[in-house]
């Protein structure tokens, strides 16, 4: 279950950047850190999720590795993914709270 | 995340640490009835003395950081256990000396069993934090979630 590190993220910090928030350059600069904390996020995710793959392997292969650390590998994987799953699930409650904003 | 994952390391150490100790046992109670080695004379019980210590003794030190008081377990060094060994007359074996007794190594199986099912236990209550830290975690995850 690979998950490749996601290198069109950049786009969100352009779409955090509207043009009535110009003035306030502190506030962009924050937006800017979200988008790289977001990058991050995902590719610990991704990082993780390489390390239980690969100890699975080994172990699968005969390799001299712990049975345990395999079985921790993948449960740090498991919970960088919920993880990385409550963010997008406020993400887009964000986003479906904003689209539905009366206008 | 690192913290949670630090603690985490914190417990595959300690199962590490027995998981190794289980190897030393199992090794005493093969090699129970064993009366040669390659060092010569019987077999000697080897036991594992543990230390608390560094997950990975690596990277970074933790430069006076006295928070972090936690660092896992490590086992220290595996000790030869020299007391002698039992005698026992049986001089058709081929290791019996001139009067016809037998060294026997100074593996108590007793000891052995009392000792792997502390092991165990001690395996499994390891588990347990680790399957309560992970309890933790998801309680974290459902914060806000209505």
């Amino acid at each position: 279950m690979p998950v490749d590190p996601v290198s069109s993220i950049s786009s969100i910090s352009r779409l955090t950047q509207p043009e009535g928030a110009k003035n306030a350059g502190q506030v962009g600069a924050a937006f800017d850190d979200f988008g790289s904390i977001l990058n991050n996020a995902i590719n610990t995710l991704s990082q993780k999720e390489n390390t239980a793959n690969q100890a699975v392997a080994s172990l699968a292969a005969g390799e001299d590795i712990e049975l345990h650390q395999v079985m921790i590998a993948m449960q740090e994987a498991d919970i960088s993914f919920q993880l990385a799953l409550e963010v997008r699930n406020k993400i887009v409650d964000a986003y479906q709270d904003i689209m539905r904003m009366q206008m | 995340m690192s913290g949670i994952f630090s603690a985490f390391k914190i417990t595959a150490s300690a199962l590490t640490a027995q998981r190794l100790r289980m190897d030393v046992i199992s090794n005493n109670v093969a090699n129970a009835e064993t009366t040669r080695t390659e060092a010569g004379g019987p077999y000697q019980r080897q036991q594992v003395v543990f230390a608390a210590g560094q997950v990975d003794p690596g990277p970074a030190p933790a430069a006076a950081s006295p928070s972090r008081a936690a660092e896992g377990v490590r086992v220290d060094e595996i000790l030869v256990d020299d007391t002698p060994g039992h005698r026992a007359y049986d001089p058709t074996h081929p290791d019996a000396d001139e009067d016809g007794f037998v060294t026997y190594p100074n593996v108590n199986i007793a000891t052995e069993m009392t000792d792997m099912l502390s092991a165990t236990r001690s395996y499994e209550a390891n588990v347990t934090v680790f399957n309560a830290l992970k309890g933790m975690v998801s309680k974290a995850l459902e914060i806000g979630r209505s």
